[in-house]
């Protein structure tokens, strides 16, 4: 291979200083910039926390530092970016991915090969390394990415945590001189967040590599930070500053414009459920504090087995025994295989367990006699909507129709009248008034697929509130929404769990728990914990347990801190 | 919660994991070929026992897992061979002696032997199918083709990023389905089926597209096609035995089609 010689970095390449002189981008077809604006200087081997709502083109930041914007995505470039030196709308895309590593949010869709080794390889062959030094280059990077002995294993054998770091190997085996990462920790589990950020940690403080880092765990994330780049949502720079000195303002600006703060700059103290009175409602479990209403879903013993390879069954639920009651809000937390999927098809009737039983019924209406509890398995389509929901943590895997009006009016169509008999189609001024309320009034003729994530995740819940289900089960309800788009989907949850609706919530995030009334933890297909967001939060049941404390920022149930949610003005 | 079985792959060294699948997929052309070009059940026959002897001795491949593989093309080959011995032309012959009689069907001896002949060589191709692809992931035969036949590296290593979302599709076409159920959506009647996987298949399709247009964003910031000639992490040279299982395919495809019967 003799033409192979291009830039082939046999060492270390020292890491880049960054700087963007008045940076702006417009992706083709659209008409307002990702990003506007943007002018800084990070210096060499610094670490840069980059911080904004969504929309704020964070993303796109990370795309044109690694030369895909402009070299491979289409649009509009103006002002200057340079990397090391290098002027990035002038240098050749390849020249800048020799220098540069991207790692990307879902780790799913960044793995090309079936095994770890070949998945490292992949960059260096594309980049014409020499065997002898792809297979040390493969070695050291897995050995970085805590990965060694990982080798020979089928990449879908890896759990999420170790899929992203197999990609931060896939990068670090170029040897690049800046790494840029875009939500790396998003898809992931507690455990697996924390041994993403136990190997960043080193990786910054080894100063070996400039590091910009997009991340929306800010607890974890800004003790890594040297600077800090806030965005507000239409890609505007708010603050470039050192991580520890922001000012007022700027935190203000970034905080009204929707976006998740550290705790640190809030300026509030610690969040009074760390580790604060841990014994205090540890012994209740089943009835607690709050004014039970009547039970709606009551999983008892269930057992859920999948057919695995020929060594046998899998046991994803085992003698897992649940209650919800009517105007309850329930989180279910645990590490990635505990369970929560199988627990939530369980209970909406999509799969049958092996041993155990669920029942579910309508609720009660006022001056009305419960109707029996029933089997979801057992009962129809129709009868199933009316009593139970599901919101599926990718929104566009459960859209059903062209417009999202359609969408609002499909479940009420199906169903009927309320009783599940009379067929009443919704008029279009309910269908529309809906909408409204859910913020998505100018969007009733969009296509459900082109809305951006924070749209279809209430276009996701509208689509419920029509025939609003008794219990409502939701999986990662606020995965990639930024704190504006968090709060309006616990807002309108509020409303429906005062309405007597009772809710499930599947998450990850601890920052969601103080805002339930219960936690029930999963591991292993057992249930280990069942009681208090405080207590849970106190002391997590599970080794290490720090990952599942971390982060608690949002405010006490039923809205009892007004205060941390500033509004921002009509717009 | 993935609902499907783990693929089949070798649990041992032997001698076709150490072939490049390159010169399987020669070796298994010639079966293939020697197959579909007689119409009677020997030449089949033969070449079926060929397959389970060297699957056994040479693929490396757990034998007892490979039936359960098979089961649900188990099923179409039976229906495929009943429904041929049913339908031959040959049954409707009054000059031939009739074998047997269900009910109104009356069965021929030549009936039965073309049906065997079609069924027996579905069998053979899914058994020379695995022959070929099981020994190796599709990885090292995406490397083969690359570096022994110069296939494009965007086709062969697109295909096999391709490969890769297939599994993702299979998850997302169930909780489409669920999702349909739970909004209360259960189609009554033939047109409404219709309609409605129709729009399960749209979904899953967006659902793909997206997930590949991350893909390959993700394939070019790694350097992917970029111009320059790539080098090999694992180097695949014709070798001895790659002959050796070439000469014997040939070897068995010819006296499974010449020998006397």
């Amino acid at each position: 291979m003799t033409e192979a010689t291009t830039g082939r970095p046999l060492t270390a390449v020292s890491p880049p200083s960054i700087e963007a002189t008045d940076l702006s981008w417009t992706y083709a077809g659209r008409s307002r910039p990702a990003i506007e604006g943007l002018t800084f200087r990070l210096e060499a081997g610094r670490v840069l926390l980059v911080l904004g709502p969504s929309g704020s083109g964070k993303s796109t930041l990370a795309r044109a530092l690694a030369g895909l914007v402009p070299h491979v995505l289409p649009g509009r470039w103006q002002g200057g970016l340079r990397v090391g030196g290098l002027e990035v709308a002038e240098t050749p895309a390849r020249l800048l991915g020799e220098r540069i590593g991207l790692v990307f949010q879902d780790p799913d869709s960044q793995l090309v090969m079936s095994r770890v080794d070949d998945e490292v390889a992949f960059g260096l062959e594309n980049r014409a390394w020499p065997r002898p030094e792809m297979v040390s280059g493969v070695r050291e990077a897995l050995a970085q990415a805590g990965l060694s002995g990982f080798e020979q294993r089928s990449t879908v054998t890896l759990s999420g945590g170790e899929k992203q770091r197999l990609a931060i190997a896939d990068v670090l085996a170029a040897r690049p001189g800046l790494l840029v990462l875009d939500e790396p920790t998003a898809n992931l589990d507690p455990p697996g967040m924390y041994a993403v950020f136990e190997r960043l940690a080193i990786l910054a403080r080894r100063r070996e590599h400039t590091i910009v880092l997009i991340e929306h765990r800010l607890e974890a994330a800004l003790p890594l930070a040297d600077e800090v780049l806030l965005l507000d949502d239409e890609g505007h720079q708010l603050a470039f500053a050192p991580a520890g000195a922001v000012g007022r303002e700027a935190v203000e600006l970034l905080e009204r414009s929707g976006a998740w703060v550290p705790r640190a700059w809030r300026g509030a103290q610690p969040a009074a459920s760390g580790a604060v009175e841990p014994a205090v409602e540890r012994a209740a479990s089943g009835g607690r504090a709050i004014e039970a209403g009547a039970l709606l879903l009551e999983a008892a013993d269930v057992r859920v087995e999948y057919p695995a390879d020929e060594s046998g069954k899998r046991v994803a639920l085992d003698g897992v025994s649940v209650s919800v009651r009517a105007g309850e809000r329930v989180a279910l937390v645990g590490p990635n295989g505990a369970g929560k999927s199988s627990l939530l098809f369980a209970m909406a009737g999509l799969l049958r367990p092996a041993d155990g039983t669920v029942r579910l019924r309508a609720l009660p209406r006022d001056g009305e006699a419960a109707e029996p509890m029933r089997d979801p398995s057992r009962l129809s389509a129709r009868e199933l909507a009316a009593r139970i929901g599901l919101v599926f943590q990718d929104p566009e895997l459960g859209f059903v129709a062209g417009t999202a009006r359609d969408e609002v009016s499909a479940s009420a169509r199906a169903i009927g009248g309320r009783d599940g008999t009379s067929a009443r189609a919704p008029d279009e001024q309910g269908t529309d008034g809906v909408l409204a309320s859910f913020g998505l009034g100018h969007l009733a003729t969009e296509i459900p697929f082109r809305l951006s994530q924070g749209e279809q995740r209430r276009l996701s819940l509208a689509a419920l509130a029509l025939r609003p289900p008794a219990v409502l089960l939701l999986d990662e309800p606020t995965f990639g929404l930024d704190r504006r788009g968090t709060e309006a989907v616990l807002a309108l949850l509020d409303e429906r769990r005062t309405a007597g609706q009772a809710q499930v919530l599947a998450t990850h995030d601890p920052r969601l728990l103080p805002a339930c009334d219960r936690v029930v933890a999963l591991d292993r297909g057992r249930v280990v914990f069942d009681g208090s967001p405080d207590a849970f939060l106190a002391a997590p049941p599970y080794a290490p347990a720090s990952p599942w404390r971390d982060g608690v920022a949002l405010g006490r149930p039923a809205g009892s801190d007004p205060a941390a949610i500033p509004r921002r003005g009509a717009r | 919660m993935s609902v499907l079985p783990a693929p089949l792959a070798p649990t041992r060294p032997a001698f076709l994991t150490r072939t490049t699948p390159a010169a399987r997929l020669v070796a298994g052309t010639a079966w293939l070929v020697a197959a579909i070009v007689t119409l009677d059940p020997i030449v089949p026959a033969r070449l079926f026992l060929a397959a389970i002897v060297a699957l056994w001795l040479w693929s490396g491949l757990p034998l007892r897992r490979i039936p359960a593989r098979l089961a649900p093309l188990g099923f179409a080959i039976l229906s495929l061979t009943v429904f041929s011995i049913l339908l031959s032309s040959a049954n409707g012959d009054r000059s031939l002696a009739t074998m047997a009689q269900i009910g109104p069907a009356r069965i021929t001896g030549p009936a039965i032997s073309a049906g065997l002949a079609i069924g027996l060589r579905v069998v053979v191709i899914a058994l020379t199918t695995l022959l070929v692809f099981g020994p190796s992931d599709p990885t090292r035969m995406a490397d083969s083709l690359v570096q022994q036949w110069h296939v494009p590296d965007r086709f062969a290593y697109g295909t096999l990023a391709a490969l890769r979302v297939a599994p993702f599709m299979a998850g997302d076409w169930a909780t489409i389905g669920a999702a349909r159920r739970l909004r209360g959506l259960a189609p009554r009647g033939p047109v409404a089926r219709v309609r409605e996987a129709g729009g399960r298949l749209l979904v899953m399709l967006v659902s793909a597209i997206r997930r590949a247009e991350r893909l390959a964003l993700a394939m070019d910031a790694r350097g992917f096609d970029s111009g320059v000639r790539r080098t090999h992490f694992r180097e695949l040279r014709t070798n001895w035995r790659d002959w050796l299982t070439i000469v014997l395919s040939f070897a068995v495809a010819a006296a499974a089609l010449f020998v006397a019967r």
